[in-house]
């Protein structure tokens, strides 16, 4: 997703730069201590949760590699990062799945053979087997995927019942003035008011429709409380009544809340309007960025993490807790983490579900965006 | 004296637990020019702050001009400092460093250009310099923008802690003339802190001598540097050469014995012998340098010294010299004259008549 | 020109001389699928002088930090001149208690205020608990909420540079100024005030540069509602992967930045003409 993940900011602040500036200087000077000189050392582009120790470890050990790793503090940014020529250090990459689909055509990522990965098919749902759409380019498979969840309104049943939230209505009604909160995650709180507009943000759009857009915006902005960049800002104002819903979000921010007991919290999708899906699927996924150094050490590290043992690690980590495509991994869910992941509730929402993708318009929604939040205060 | 102007009573001065200043009794009259000395650290700038009020006095009364100052703050007292590095308003010009006082008395424009401009006259400053910057002024012009800036606006008491200490023995000459000239001119108060005592000599009608934070002595000039009240401010006020020497009480006088000074009949009056003199025993004879003579082959006098030259430098007005005499350095100073009346090595005689001895306690 | 200043030129030349010209270069190129291309035209340009919001946004930032700037300094000055001489005995504590602040992540401090400002946070707690009306101060997330976190963190800037500068005057001065007759108000505006001006100015110039580049404390603060110049070009850069766009909108903010600082630099030097260096 593009989104922070459980770290404070996503973007360049003080701390981060010095601890850059720190960093580089140790680097520099020969003092970083590499983490073992391994055979082979492989880059891997990640979101925060792949880098966990638990996870890299046992995979460094057991194929003699060390892994450096970079943390995506945004989607687009990291694939503008790889595409500017970054491709070059890297060798594998897990973030979202558009961004991975679209390595493919871009020419800075490595196309996979199903045949070959036939066996960690078999392993997934029934939903992401091969040929698997979402991760497709002309027929060729660009990536595997790792985990998923669903976009819609998160709800804090203390607060409202689940039925209020059946659509998105609430955002525009005056009696929830001041109580919604926008995550600030890019195209993320555009879609859902897209799709509440009656548009599918997903295909090309013309004008009338982009304008639709730009009001539902004008809308939610008179409505909302605040624009939240930070998950843990935004899960507080949940927690406490504050915020009502989280635009934006979904499994991906109420998760970790439900770990933590707060059961009455909450996301669903909404229910089809007028015969449009409201809810969105974001998935991210594994792919092997361009010229790896060892091919095959690549292949190893996306099957293990698609792996049932290690899709349980991802899926259970610190900030966040999301499903996985690994149907054999079900069975070593805890019925405890089955009912934080919502997993009575997946293929519920996955049906009445876009699949998330670049839309093709999104630079135009995002200056939208901007003009209507400069415009709205 | 007619009430005086500054009445100060057993003033004490703490800082922290360290005593300043002890039990300062001192009265300065009205128009009186009061020159405040003493070693480093004895308390004189202390004493100054608190007439200013800049400090609390820990202990005693402060009464200026009629008006207890317990409670008043500096900048409602009679009072005007001229301070030791001149504390000159750098980004003032002279004009508004000079008019500041009575800038402050929100008095008309018209006034105070009048009152600055008579007080650069009275300084012998160009009228040029009104719109520069302190900076760009020399340090004896500095120094009398201050003494104009502190007596615009005619304080009753004018404190001046050493302002002339940095200044070239020339220069200083020349202000301290002009400070006598204003004193008379102006008819203010002055209590003026300095190290030179001939400085305080010419300028001040009383010497107020200090040594750790008490005073030792206050007097007249010629009383400070006559009569002494002890060989402390004895040695402290000028050259002096104090000679040990043991006195007995005979009648009113004293009779005293002293290995280098030899005279004819070693009697003292009453009054040539300080107050703190014991009836008998050690006391110390001081005998100021320019009292001293060479004696001639042949001639005598009522006390003479015998010893030999160790060292002579020409001053000009007068040659001092160094001589050696019974183990002891006697300073001597003579007019100055064209030939040198005695070289290194020789033997000498020092004469001086019995009326310049005094006797202060050992 | 002296040969011992081309290690200086040839720093500045690394640092900030070619970082800006790549910056311009930058700002002539397009995007295409989220990839840099060269083709070296005038759209963004265009599309910056069309777009009105790009506008508001500068001006409000300019605003803002013109406000920071002006609340920073006038804070500054009561607060340094009382370290120094209200509370000099405690001053040694306070500026350690103060760096200890300064030192703090910004990220920390910034979420703490968040806590603390809440509507149902510890002062809205504390003034609950004393008889007010419940979140009696709804400030977060709005542009007074921003205000209060720059100026909480940028605040030390300009005390560290008043009370620098303050330090340096020679306390004769104000002593003088007392003894002319001044009250300590007066001694304060016609002795302290002046002479700190270098400092004064200083710290001002500091906090205004440092204010024009706020993205904390408008995002988390703010609520991101009205957001600045800093989080306008992050924007272009990251989620838009638009980098001649966000070169362009940087090259605005440094040229606005530059311009106000003309303007600042104009007018303390006129002031440093009356102030005579001594
Ligand atoms: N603010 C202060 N705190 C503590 N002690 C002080 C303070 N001011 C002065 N003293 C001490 O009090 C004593 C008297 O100081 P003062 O400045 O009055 O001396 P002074 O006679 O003016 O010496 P000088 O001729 O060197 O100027 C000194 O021992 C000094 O160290
Ligand atoms: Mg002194």
């Amino acid at each position: 997703m593009t989104k922070s993940k459980g770290i404070p900011m996503f973007s360049p602040n003080r701390r981060t730069f010095l601890q850059g500036m720190g960093a580089a200087g140790l680097a520099g000077a020969g003092l970083m201590p590499r983490s073992a000189q391994a055979a082979t050392s492989m880059k891997f582009m990640c979101w925060e949760g792949y880098d966990s120790p638990d996870i890299i470890k046992p995979f460094e050990e057991a194929n003699d590699v060390s892994i450096s790793i970079d943390l995506i503090t945004d989607s687009p940014g990291g694939f503008a990062k790889l595409a500017a020529g970054a491709w070059r250090d890297f060798d594998v990459v897990a973030t979202d799945s558009p961004w991975v689909q679209r390595m493919g055509p871009a020419g800075i990522g490595e196309f996979l053979d199903d045949a070959e990965f036939a066996d960690v098919y078999d392993s997934f749902y029934p939903q992401f087997r091969a040929p698997f759409e979402p991760l497709n380019f002309e027929g060729k498979t660009t990536g595997l995927p790792t985990r998923w969840g669903w976009v819609g309104p998160t709800v804090n049943t203390k607060y409202d019942k689940l039925e209020s939230w059946r659509s998105y209505a609430p955002c525009f009604d005056p009696a929830y003035k001041d109580k919604i909160c926008v995550l600030d995650w890019g195209d993320w709180p555009i879609m859902p008011m897209a799709l509440y507009a009656g548009i599918d943000p997903y295909k090309e759009l013309d004008d009338a429709e982009l304008n639709e857009i730009r009001l539902v915006l004008r809308a939610l902005f008179k409505n909302t409380r605040a624009i939240v960049g930070d998950l843990s800002v935004a899960q507080k104002g949940l927690m406490d009544g504050s915020f009502r819903t989280l635009i934006g979000g979904g499994t991906y921010c109420t998760s970790a809340l439900r770990k933590d007991g707060q059961k009455e919290i909450m996301s669903i999708v909404p229910e089809p309007k007028d015969g449009l899906k409201q809810g969105i699927i974001w998935m991210e996924a594994g792919g092997i960025v361009k010229d790896p150094v060892d091919d095959a050490k690549a292949k190893a590290l996306l099957r293990d993490l698609t792996s049932p043992e290690v899709a349980v690690k991802l899926a259970w980590t610190e900030a966040t807790c999301n499903l996985v495509p690994s149907q054999k991994a079900e069975a070593l869910f805890t019925d405890e983490q089955k009912d934080v992941l919502q997993m009575d509730y997946m293929w519920e929402a996955w049906d009445k579900s876009h699949f998330h993708n670049v839309a093709p318009n999104i630079d135009q929604m995002l200056e939208i965006w901007s003009q209507e939040l400069a415009a709205a205060r | 004296m007619v009430s005086p102007i500054i009445k100060a009573s057993g003033i004490e001065k703490y800082y922290g637990t360290y005593r300043a200043l002890s039990d300062i009794s001192l009265e300065v009259a009205n128009g009186e020019f009061l020159a405040l000395v003493g070693p480093s650290g004895c308390g004189k700038t202390s004493l100054l702050k608190i007439l200013a009020g800049f400090e609390d006095l820990s202990a005693g009364s402060l009464v200026i001009d009629g008006k207890d100052m317990a409670g008043i703050p500096a900048s409602a007292r009679p009072t005007r400092m001229v301070f030791q590095k001149l504390a000159l308003f750098p980004h003032k010009t002279v004009a508004q460093n000079i008019g500041f006082p009575l800038h402050l008395a929100k008095r008309p424009k018209s006034e105070i250009d009048t009152a600055v401009r008579r007080m650069l006259e009275l300084m012998h400053l160009k009228e040029s310099y009104l719109n520069r910057f302190p900076h760009e002024l020399s340090g004896g012009e500095q120094q009398r923008v201050a003494l104009a800036r502190s007596m615009v606006s005619q304080p009753p008491v004018l404190l001046l802690d050493e302002p002339m200490s940095a200044l070239d023995a020339k220069l200083k000459k020349s202000l301290q003339a002009e400070l006598k000239h204003l004193h008379r001119h102006v008819g203010t108060s002055f209590v003026h802190v300095t190290h030179d005592l001939e400085e305080a000599m010419m300028l001040a009608d009383r010497i107020c001598v200090m040594r750790a934070g008490r005073i030792v002595q206050l007097g007249a000039p010629s009383e400070i540097y006559y009569r002494p009240a002890d060989a402390f401010v004895a040695g402290f006020i000028g050259d002096t050469n104090l000679l040990p020497a043991k006195v007995t009480r005979v009648g009113e006088g004293f009779r005293f014995s002293c290995e280098i000074l030899d005279c004819t009949e070693p009697l003292l009056s009453a009054d040539q012998v300080a107050p703190g003199v014991a009836a008998g025993g050690d006391a110390a004879l001081m005998i100021r340098p320019e009292m001293l003579r060479l004696l001639p082959q042949g001639e005598n006098a009522e006390c003479t010294i015998v010893g030999t030259v160790n060292e002579y430098f020409i001053r000009g007005a007068s040659i001092q010299y160094r001589i050696a005499a019974a183990g002891t350095e006697i300073v001597m100073d003579i007019p100055g004259t064209s030939t040198l009346p005695a070289k290194q090595g020789d033997a000498v005689r020092l004469g001086l008549a019995l009326g310049d001895l005094f006797a202060v306690g050992a | 020109m002296r040969l011992s200043t081309l290690p200086l030129l040839l720093l500045m030349g690394l640092f900030f001389v070619i970082p800006l010209i790549m910056t311009a270069l930058l700002s002539f190129q397009g995007t295409q699928y989220y990839r840099l291309v060269w083709t070296w035209d005038l759209k963004v340009w265009t599309d910056v002088f069309s777009q009105v919001h790009y506008w508001t946004i500068m001006w409000r930032t300019l605003v803002m930090a013109l406000i920071c700037t002006l609340l920073c300094t006038v804070l500054a000055i009561p607060i340094a001149y009382g370290m120094l001489h209200r509370l000099s005995r405690w001053s040694d504590h306070i500026t350690l208690l103060m760096v200890f602040a300064f030192l703090t992540d910004a990220v920390l401090k910034t979420f703490g205020w968040v806590l603390f400002l809440d509507r149902s946070g510890v002062l809205n707690g504390t003034l609950e608990a004393i008889g007010f009306p419940a979140a009696s101060v709804n400030v977060l997330f709005t542009p007074n909420a921003t205000m209060i976190g720059m100026v909480y963190n940028l605040l030390p800037y300009t005390i560290f540079t008043v009370a620098l500068s303050m330090a340096r005057i020679d306390g004769d001065l104000v002593l003088a100024a007392r003894d002319a007759g001044a009250s300590r108000l007066r001694a304060f505006v016609e002795v302290t005030l002046p002479l700190a001006k270098p400092g004064i100015w200083a710290g001002a110039v500091l906090v205004f540069v440092l204010s024009l580049g706020v993205f904390l404390e408008p995002k988390v603060m703010g609520g991101g509602t009205s957001p600045l110049a800093a989080e306008l070009i992050r924007q272009s850069f990251e989620t838009r992967v638009n980098w001649p766009l966000g070169a362009a909108l940087t090259l605005v903010l440094i040229v606005i930045g530059a311009a106000a600082l003309t303007v600042f630099g104009a007018v303390a030097l006129w002031q440093a003409r009356r102030v005579a260096n001594d």
